[in-house]
């Protein structure tokens, strides 16, 4: 019987699969290291190597340089927040779309606030990340749209981008990580904050 | 002509004047640094060179330069305090809240570098980290004053909830995103503020406020 040499297709497949395997779990190590450590430097590629279990090199076999890693990092963590925290009852009454709409905002809050304050500070002087801020921002304002598109729908402009504006600055990741770090609260006690102020702030849901 | 022999407490006095007005300059030159280069922190040979004066000056009089921000900070807290007059609390509820969203956005104006600096580098230094509470639970203080006639009507918790969403809406970086992602001008920040405050408040009560209708300001809880 004569041994069938292997695909090259399928070989390179499994080396790049394995290749991208890699990188992702260098990703996740860089963000848990930002997690477990939010007052400390930002990782060093030592740290990462060692936390993902690869070495030095294999980090920049795949990431030209640190910043390169950052951008992926804020990549991952985009697709992952449009990944847990798609909309849920938009068509529903008032209180349960501002309930929804604040739990997933605060899960992404908690998920992702060590890696935001790297990229904030990085982005400054980087335009691939000031992209990735701006498109976080972005996608916040249009959930926020469409959860409370009828109360929205009621206001004449410039009220209607007022209040977009105001959302978003009270339910800024910031303001989460003050509620839950420096007061204490708790996940629930926070969104119930955030839950009253948002009840406040939107006029009359109007009648069908 | 006998000359005449200068006391030793004048020449004291002098010399601690003039070191004086050097630290002056110094904190003056890295607040002036801060700006251009925030978040980035400016280097010892940076605000030397700025101020006019050796590196050894800056660290004759400040030990480090986490030393010197909270100089800084404690220098710019004093210059926002002085444009704060306890007088703009009265008023009706429009002009309070007009008074104090315009006041709060030229604050925010002017100290955004230095902020940016501040919370960023706070990590490094207790003393920063105590410095970025402070200027947050003053800001509560000041809401608290502007607003006490709505906020008294509110249970205790519920009015220090309503402060912590108050302080996120008017914090710098709110003020900033007005600005940089939204494309609002000065004028169109405030009304956004202003609009927002008017829906967050509790209606105002009716009357004159007497001392006896407010509870004790209760400090909220710091890490």
């Amino acid at each position: 019987m004569s041994k069938s040499p292997a695909s090259k297709p399928a070989r390179i497949d499994g080396r790049r699969l394995r290749s991208e395997r890699t990188k992702q779990l260098i990703i996740e190590a860089y963000i848990a290291l930002l997690r477990e450590n939010p007052e400390l430097p930002v990782p060093t590629a030592a740290q990462i190597a060692q936390r993902a279990g690869y070495s030095v090199r294999s980090i920049f076999e795949r990431f030209p340089d640190l910043n390169k890693l950052r951008i992926a990092a804020a990549d991952y963590s985009l697709a992952q927040a449009a990944a847990l925290a798609p909309a849920r009852h938009v068509d529903g009454d008032r209180a349960t779309r501002i309930r929804s709409q604040i739990e997933t905002r605060a899960g992404t809050c908690e998920r992702g606030i060590a890696l935001w304050r790297v990229l904030l500070f990085s982005a400054a002087e980087d335009e691939d990340l000031k992209l990735r801020v701006r498109i976080s921002r972005d996608r916040t304002i249009e959930r926020m749209e469409l959860m409370y598109r009828p109360e929205l729908q009621a206001l004449p402009e410039p009220a209607r981008k007022y209040m977009l504006v105001a959302l978003e600055a009270i339910t800024d990741i910031e303001s989460w990580a003050r509620m839950r770090e420096q007061h204490g609260l708790t996940f629930e006690e926070a969104c119930a904050i955030w839950a009253r102020a948002i009840d406040r702030m939107l006029p009359p849901t109007p009648t069908a | 002509m006998t000359k005449r022999s200068i006391p030793k407490s004048s020449k004291v006095d002098g010399r601690r004047l003039r070191s004086e007005r050097t630290k002056q300059l110094i904190i003056e030159a890295y607040l002036a640094l801060a700006s251009e280069k925030s978040p980035q922190v400016p280097t010892a040979a940076q605000i030397a060179e700025r101020a006019g004066y050796s590196v050894r000056s800056v660290f004759e009089r400040f030990p480090d330069i986490h030393g010197l921000q909270v100089a800084a900070v404690d220098h710019a807290m004093v210059q926002v305090a002085a444009l704060a007059p306890s007088s703009d609390t009265d008023g009706d509820r429009q002009t309070r809240i007009r008074t104090q969203v315009e006041k709060r956005g030229r604050t925010c104006e002017r100290w955004l570098p230095l902020w940016r600096s501040l919370v960023v580098n706070q990590g490094e230094s207790a003393e920063l980290r105590q410095r970025v509470v402070g200027l947050r639970e003053r800001l509560v203080g000041r809401l608290e004053s502007m607003y006490a006639p709505e906020l008294s009507t509110l249970p205790d918790g519920e009015r220090r909830h309503l402060l912590i969403v108050l302080e996120s809406l008017v914090d710098v970086e709110s003020w900033a995103r007005m600005q940089e992602f939204f494309g609002l001008s000065f004028d169109e920040s405030c009304a956004a503020w202003a609009q927002a405050i008017d829906r967050l408040l509790p209606p105002t009560p009716a009357g004159p406020l007497t001392a006896g209708s407010l509870t004790p300001a209760s400090s909220l809880p710091t890490g």
